[in-house]
């Protein structure tokens, strides 16, 4: 345990030491900032912060490829992976340090929203309750898309292809999953069950119901799934690098 | 020796697909010595160091480090073993102390010990003074320290360095020397190197790999006379006669005990290099028959068998058949 906090306060801090956090962070506020002041922060409507969590994963989309990008990728490449697998530490330490140094900084970025939030309470009452639950469900969602990340960092020896291949699903997941849904004709065998299945890979529709105030174990479970199937890949490719 | 040996490799093999880079090589390293892994670049010291560290695993054979297997107790090896890969891999964002401490963590050392060992190897590798500064801003000189002072910082018995002194300067060489000299006892050491001097200068045993076979071992004297009983340079001497080229030639090769004569430079002056039987008392005919010639002997000296051309001899493609 205290090996996996060595890996994942090292790599907390490294991020901080790249200028890639600052301009993430700029970024993320910036565009979260667009979402409040056009569909949340309206005069004489309710202070109803939904719309901002709800759509937010539009911008993760493109901001945790970022955070997680280096994570492996520059270990190969610069040849610290061997250092780091000749030291006593397990694969799956190695790789759940990682993670959680990711999800610290991931945790910042999402952190860093409650200015919005603060901006609403200022003006308005808005309700709690929804707000708490929309960070809950910013957490695990950011649990996926982080261990998306950590698995195509595993894959490549180059950061901007691990990035890229990391936004390509992302962007499969959070926004075509979604479109295909509807091009399925209702002619096909089986539509309405291909329909569901598609429907239940998307990320959207989970997160819409944390950010209308909704814990539902299925959310929950899409997430925490999603999660535990990208981290136990990343632990085959490292097992199976092992072996080239 | 068997029961004092800290590496011990049996028949370890390695192919990368069809490429076979270690070929059942074999090879003890006694407790507290300092072992020299000598070949050429590609020979396949770094792929039986990262077998020996776990980094890989053999495709077959096996080896003990510290007396635990490296396949089935890696990280039991893996806490036993330095280790300071080619390059000294680092983070450039990170300041040494920092950096040590992280290592230190990754050991599962607790704060106390942590604390006490990178004082203790900061002041053994010269960092003391250094320990604030970011990895990224160090020479290379300093990054190599680190890189030694990160593989002791555990306090191991078991060290394995992999070309610990390229790209150093010669002052900086010798100082790593130093240090890894100052190591032998405490530490078993296996270096692995392409500078012969370093190996003649540091270690007790030489194994010498080339082509993923081992093609000699043994202290560095004892390799010596093995080239010099090859018949290669041990009885070698180097003549610098002034005369006419074609009959200093035919001269010395036709006196007795003479079994090889070499031009190394041709013209008014010659440069011989003579290969014969040196109880036949060649330096006296030799020097006899120059002066009865009338010619000028203005050098000879017995060349003296250096691992360098021990080396060069049996890691040729064209002659290492014979010599293994």
């Amino acid at each position: 345990m205290s090996r996996i906090m060595a890996v994942a306060g090292r790599e907390l801090k490294s991020l901080f030491y790249s200028p890639v956090a600052y301009i993430v962070l700029t970024l993320y506020l910036l565009f979260v900032g667009l979402l409040f002041s056009m569909l949340v922060f309206i005069p004489g409507e309710l202070a109803n912060p939904q719309p901002m969590f709800e759509w937010n994963h539009l911008i993760l989309i493109f901001i945790v490829p970022f955070i997680t990008m280096s994570l492996l990728a520059e270990e190969y490449r610069s040849g610290r992976f061997e250092v780091l697998r000749t030291s006593p530490i397990a694969e799956l330490e190695i790789i759940i340090g990682k993670y959680l140094g990711a999800m610290g900084f991931y945790c910042v970025v999402i952190a860093s929203s409650v200015v919005f939030v603060l901006t609403l309470m200022a003006f308005g009452r808005p309700d709690f309750h929804p707000i708490f639950t929309s960070y809950l469900g910013l957490l695990l969602m950011g649990s996926m898309m982080v261990a998306i990340g950590v698995f195509f960092s595993a894959l490549s020896e180059h950061q901007i292809l691990a990035a890229m291949s990391t936004c390509v699903t992302l962007v499969a997941l959070g926004i075509l999953v979604g479109f295909v849904r509807q091009l399925v004709p209702t002619s096909w065998f089986a539509a309405t069950q291909i329909r569901h299945v598609l429907g239940y890979m998307a990320i959207e529709p989970h997160m819409a119901n944390f950010a209308r105030g909704v814990v539902d174990t299925q959310n929950i479970v899409y997430f925490l799934t999603g999660t535990g199937l990208f981290l136990f890949l990343t632990y085959v490719v490292l097992e199976s690098r092992r072996w080239r | 020796m068997q029961n004092a040996a800290e590496i011990v490799v049996q028949r370890l093999t390695k192919d990368y697909g069809r490429f076979r880079a270690v070929d059942d090589i074999s090879f003890e390293v006694a407790k507290g010595s300092v072992v020299g892994f000598l070949g050429p670049n590609g020979a396949g010291k770094t792929t039986t160091i990262r077998m020996l560290t776990c980094y890989m695993p053999p495709s077959s054979g096996s080896a003990r480090v510290a007396g635990f297997d490296v396949f089935g107790q890696s990280l039991q090896v893996r806490q036993n073993i330095g280790y300071l890969p080619e390059n000294t891999p680092l983070y450039p964002e990170m300041r040494v102390e920092e950096y040590l401490d992280y290592r230190g963590k990754l050991r599962g050392m607790n704060r106390a010990a942590r604390r006490q060992r990178i004082a203790e190897v900061a002041q053994r590798c010269w960092l003391t003074e250094r320990l604030r500064w970011l990895v990224g801003k160090l020479s290379k000189g300093y990054r190599q320290r680190l890189g030694i002072a990160d593989a002791l910082l555990h306090n191991p018995p078991v060290l394995v360095l992999d070309e610990p002194t390229v790209g150093l300067d010669p002052s900086q060489i010798r100082e790593a020397r130093k240090l890894i000299a100052e190591l032998a006892g405490r530490h078993t050491v296996l270096l692995s190197t392409h500078i012969l001097s370093e190996v003649e200068l540091v270690c007790q045993r030489v194994i010498i790999i080339g082509r993923g076979k081992i093609l000699a071992q043994g202290t560095p004297d004892e390799l010596k006379q093995q080239c010099a009983r090859a018949g290669a340079a041990g009885s070698r001497l180097l003549v610098e006669v002034r005369g006419p080229s074609d009959q200093v030639l035919s001269a010395i090769k036709a006196l007795p005990g003479v079994e090889k004569v070499q031009v190394l430079a041709d013209g008014p002056v010659q440069s011989l290099a003579v290969v014969g039987r040196l109880d036949a008392q060649l330096r006296e005919q030799i020097a006899a028959l120059v002066v009865q010639r009338g010619w000028a002997l203005r050098e000879m000296r017995l060349g003296g068998a250096s691992l360098e051309e021990f080396f060069v001899q049996i890691t040729d493609p064209g002659t290492s058949q014979a010599a293994a």
